[in-house]
């Protein structure tokens, strides 16, 4: 997994909308970096045939 | 002491911590009336909560109105069942019509909402009193506030130390006996963990069973409306009135709503629980000794009673954590991006750094952690085979002190609350020891989905069997 930086922070903030100063991206970063680092741990644990567990049902439209 | 008529006498602070069950029988009985207890708890609302700061918004005139009416209701015999005359109070992310609706956030600070929550007007129309809306964490997420406009809630047994969230009033409020019952919500273990830092009891009901219309969300897919008491039995007579299908909510379950209290009482002997310790307790810092210690002789106790205790395979369990924070951040982030682009200064720091993480992750990050739930849903409910109920500690370690807290602590042992959100299985905390600070310690019990009556059943014979739900903080 790679691991995200500040300055890649500094680039998705605006994409996202967000208007961040770089101490409060400094704070966020340890929590980004731990939720990917999660996902990737997740990645591991499913099939390729693995659906989520949020589907679409065509009967009620939900 | 009150001395009314031929009422027996009654001291204040134990009219305060009736149960539901003996505050209906004494109305009843005509010992006390709806009006009595509503007047003891303001009182003691007023004379102890500047402390403790259970209360955002206290709605005294509304609730004497409301034991008035009970009152004659219950004298002319229009009676309502076990809920009526009984003073309740709601985590403040309840709707209620015409009453602030905070979330405990200077974003919503001088919000009212024109409805009531299903929830609120289900107990409403059950006759019970709302004496006010209770203090949490910021929507619900993070920890407690330093920086909200309302002030954090401290522990009833200490104010020194947390008391658990998020629904942080909703617990530290019967715990100090300021209501009798409440309402709280349960995404990762809202309910259960402040249930078990301020020694009171609460269920997640299974998702679905009770509406989350008027709740406001954190995320979606995983929260839970649930109820809170001083007792399992109390818990069991206000999920009763509460769950059942909702068609204004969208996750509502059109499943049959059995008697609750059906179990209570069986015993649990030949009933098999599992504990999944293996490869999920000593997680990092693994479970605090104190707690194993109590959680340990809870058991001894569930076997003394004559249930089989099984270990399974705890794997699961510790994976379904990383899950859940997925799908919540990615949620709560996308229910709150507006905001959080316009006027991000308006969340607390504490809120606001949880939710933002939501903004950095993709829409594949947030898949995966959805059919990694489908995975661990089926290796969960797969133990089913070999056991009834799962137990574990309700939380890993007692509430901290407010001056020593370390909020990425909580990443570094294991969460035994987070499976059960991710699941949507029913899952209890009931009060099971203290620690050497006198702080109280819980245990969790969960259950098959829509079988809160098994869980209900156990948590009630461990309670009968002990003395910690009778235990009272000095206050």
């Amino acid at each position: 997994m790679v691991e995200i930086t500040l300055d890649d922070l500094r680039k998705m903030a605006p994409r996202a909308g967000l208007q961040l100063a770089d101490d409060e991206l400094q704070r966020l970063l340890p929590g980004v970096n731990r939720s990917k680092k999660q996902v990737a741990e997740l990645r591991a644990l499913i099939a390729t045939e693995s659906e989520p567990a949020a589907t679409f049902n065509a009967a009620d439209g939900k | 002491m009150l001395q009314t008529g031929n009422r027996r006498p009654v001291n204040q602070n134990e009219l305060c911590y009736l149960t539901i069950t003996e505050a209906a029988a004494g109305f009843r009985r005509k010992e006390y009336s709806p009006v009595e207890l509503t007047g003891a708890l303001l009182k003691r609302i007023e004379s102890i909560d500047d402390k403790l700061h259970c209360f955002i918004t206290l709605t005294a005139e509304l609730a004497l109105r409301q034991a008035k009416q009970a009152e004659q209701e219950l004298r002319s015999e229009k009676d309502r069942g076990p809920l009526h005359g009984i003073p309740i109070a709601v985590k403040d992310l309840y709707m209620t019509n015409g009453i602030r609706t905070t979330c405990h956030s200077a974003v919503l600070e001088n919000w009212l909402p024109n409805f009531n929550a299903t929830t609120v007007a289900k107990l409403q129309d059950a006759g019970a009193i709302l004496l006010g809306k209770l203090g949490m964490h910021e929507f619900a997420f993070g920890g407690p506030s330093v920086d909200a406009p309302f002030p954090a809630v401290r522990n009833p047994w200490s104010t020194a130390h947390i008391p658990g969230g998020s629904s942080s009033g909703s617990a530290a409020a019967l715990a100090a006996g300021l209501c009798y019952g409440s309402l709280g919500s349960d995404t990762g273990g809202s309910i259960r963990t402040p249930s078990s830092h301020c020694g009171v009891v609460g269920i997640k009901p299974t998702y679905g069973r009770v509406s989350r219309h008027g709740v406001v969300p954190l995320s979606w897919s995983l929260d839970h409306a649930g109820p809170m008491a001083r007792s399992v039995e109390d818990c069991a007579i206000i999920l009763q009135t509460i769950a059942g299908y909702d068609a204004k909510d969208p996750a509502s379950a059109d499943a049959a709503v059995p008697n609750f209290r059906s179990g209570i009482g069986h015993g649990i002997k030949g009933m098999r629980i599992g504990v999944p310790r293996v490869g999920w307790f000593d997680e990092n810092l693994g479970v605090d000794r104190q707690t194993e210690t109590a959680f340990n002789r809870a058991l001894e106790m569930l076997e003394e009673l004559g249930a089989t205790i099984i270990e399974i395979d705890g794997k699961p369990f510790s994976h379904a954590r990383k899950a859940n924070q997925t799908i919540l951040v990615c949620e709560a982030y996308a229910y709150h991006e507006k905001r959080l682009q316009q006027a991000p200064e308006k969340f607390g720091s504490s809120v606001r750094r949880r939710m933002l993480e939501g903004a950095f992750l993709s829409a594949a990050d947030y898949i995966t952690a959805q059919r990694a739930r489908a995975v661990l849903n089926e290796q969960i409910r797969a133990n089913f085979t070999l056991v009834d109920v799962f137990a574990t500690p309700s939380a890993p370690r007692p509430p901290e002190a407010f001056a020593t807290m370390d909020p990425n602590e909580q990443n570094l042992r294991p969460s035994f609350t987070n499976p059960f959100n991710l699941t949507g299985l029913p899952a209890i905390s009931v009060p099971c020891g203290f620690t050497h600070e006198n702080l109280p310690v819980g245990l969790q019990i969960g259950a098959r989905s829509f079988d809160e009556t098994t869980a209900f059943r156990v948590a009630h014979a461990y309670e009968q069997a002990t003395k910690w739900h009778k235990q009272r903080p000095v206050l």
